[in-house]
């Protein structure tokens, strides 16, 4: 056990770096947008850009704080911290190497012997920022998008969970840090491999559960301006933005961790550099990188679902593939292993 | 001890919130803050399984579909007549019942254990104990309980049913209808060709 403010040192540095990548995970989503769409992204402010999210950053703290008049006043200024606390305390657990190789520190928060519940706990409250935001603004839009929201993180909650499940079953614990190194199976290394349909399934809700496009209902800006966030500004607006990225980057780090090895490097480069597979965060943020350009690039590319396209997906066809998924990796190891 | 203390008087307002709050999506939210306290006093015990349950499965789906139905319903601030009668009799038997429960917890025989040996039991509240004494020494009840809840669903289910949609129904009442009804209305249709009754003959006969 590390002393108490090593951890709280650790957490904060962990919060300021995850908020900083929040403002250049804008500048990237941007620029290769504007790459994938045949135009240039913002390139003005600074070489490549790269001023652009400090410009953005000053411009929302500037920006007017407009509070509706018929609002319910507290709920309006939790609704966003709720959303930006959870999403930040979820990333916690996640394990970004093995143990006292961070300058000698454990490169995680929190070990936890539950660490998968413990991330889909925390986010699964985090969404009540979304919920409240919209209804506490009084608008039919954003109440509207609040609905969407709630109703489709219900539904595509269950198959997250049960895709979890097969990962749980082969590695026969809640610990995160355990998992990675069960990954060290008879099979293969990756447990994506063997589990390819709950891997499928498990990517698929998750991008549902962080309102990403094709699953961005929430705040489809076509049809309700910009859903739960319509009546927010300034510095609430933008702790959504930096809740819906964290958001993407944990979803990202939680999947890297259950099904790709999460910090585990490749072991083949061992001969050349002794020790490149144990260098910590390293492997973990390139792993990450691979599912937020995925995000992007989805982004990019697809239309967004009707919203009786979206219930009738989770529920009928999702649900059903990440059942049969367990339950054949329940017989799999019962009856084959 | 501290932690208790905080977590044992944010559970108590807020259940008291639940109660006096005039606004539906308060007092719910009230109840919200109740769970996560009670989750917080499983941390507290090291049974951190079932604190991640009890937020998972209480903050993270039930009270959210409270919220959903209490958004759906548009329930404003409303304050039924209340017949005097009937409300000194709910006082009254709100009165039995918390003199019931205080009396109950004073005159149990049984000590409650200490903090720490609760902690050892559980050691670290590990989900293969609990899955040990819920999957053998309380299965019947487990199977009965899952028989119950699923009781309730199918009562719900049968409950919000409003017959098949006329003929041809339009493709704007399509497109509205979420699957679940599209879904409700499916098995209705079925219900229909093998039972051959109407579902609210069925729900006539039910009651």
């Amino acid at each position: 056990m590390e002393p108490l403010w090593v951890t709280f040192l650790k957490a904060l540095v962990l919060c300021l770096v995850l908020l900083g990548a929040f403002a250049y995970m804008t500048l990237i989503e941007r620029r290769i947008l504007g790459r994938m769409q045949h135009r240039y992204g913002p390139n003005r402010t600074g070489p490549l850009g790269l001023l652009q999210p400090i410009a953005d950053a000053l411009k929302s703290v500037f920006k007017e704080d407009i509070t509706v008049t018929n609002a319910d006043k507290v709920i309006y200024v939790v609704a966003p911290m709720i959303s930006i606390i959870f999403a930040l305390s979820a990333f916690g657990a996640i394990p970004g190497g093995p143990a006292g190789s961070l300058f000698g520190l454990d490169p995680w928060i929190i070990d936890l012997e539950i660490g998968v519940l413990y991330i889909l706990a925390v986010t699964s409250v985090g969404v009540y920022g979304i919920f409240l935001g919209g209804w506490a603004s009084n608008s039919k839009y954003a109440l509207l998008g609040s609905m969407r929201s709630s109703a489709q993180i219900i539904s595509y909650e269950l198959g997250l969970g049960l895709s979890v499940l097969s990962v749980i079953m082969i590695a026969g614990t809640l610990n995160l840090r355990e998992i990675v190194e069960v990954n060290v199976w008879s099979v293969s290394p990756w447990l994506w491999l063997p589990l390819l349909v709950a891997f499928g399934a498990f990517v698929v809700s998750a991008i549902a559960e962080v309102n990403r496009t094709p699953f961005d209902l929430p705040e489809a800006e076509q049809e309700i301006v910009a859903g739960y966030m319509t009546e927010y500004s300034s510095i609430k607006w933008a702790l959504y933005q930096m809740a819906e990225y964290v958001n993407m980057m944990t979803v990202s780090a939680f999947i890297s961790t259950l099904f790709l090895g999460g910090y585990r490097g490749p072991t083949f480069l061992e001969p050349w550099i002794p020790g490149i597979s144990e260098w910590p965060i390293i492997w973990l943020v390139a792993k990450m990188a691979i599912f937020m350009f995925l995000f992007i690039w989805l982004r990019a590319t697809l239309p967004r679902l009707r919203y009786d396209q979206l219930m009738r997906f989770g529920w009928l066809y999702l649900f059903e593939v990440a059942l049969g998924a367990t339950l054949l990796t329940g017989a799999v190891i019962a009856f084959v292993l | 001890m501290v932690t208790f203390v905080i977590m044992a008087v944010f559970s108590v307002v807020g259940a008291l919130g639940v109660i006096l709050l005039r606004q539906p999506i308060h007092a719910a939210l009230s109840l919200v803050g109740t769970l996560l306290s009670v989750a917080v006093l499983f941390v507290t015990l090291q049974a951190h399984f079932l604190a991640a349950i009890q937020v998972i499965v209480y903050a993270g789906a039930i009270m959210v579909l409270f919220l959903f139905v209490i958004m759906l319903l548009n329930i404003e601030e409303q304050r039924r007549p209340v017949m005097p009668a009937l409300r000194w009799a709910a006082y009254a038997l709100g009165l039995v019942a918390a003199a019931g429960l205080i009396a109950g917890a004073l005159l149990d025989p049984r000590q409650a254990p200490d903090a720490a040996v609760v902690r050892e039991t559980l050691q670290g509240g590990n989900a293969e104990l609990i899955a040990e004494v819920l999957f053998g020494e309380f299965m019947l009840a487990f199977q009965l309980v899952s028989v119950l809840l699923l009781t309730g669903l199918v009562g719900a289910v049968a409950l919000v049913q409003r017959g098949p949609p006329p003929g041809g129904a339009t493709r704007a009442d399509a497109t509205r209808a979420d699957a679940t009804r599209a879904d409700a209305a499916r098995a209705d249709a079925a219900g229909q060709r093998s039972g051959g009754r109407p579902p609210d003959a069925l729900e006539a006969g039910g009651r």
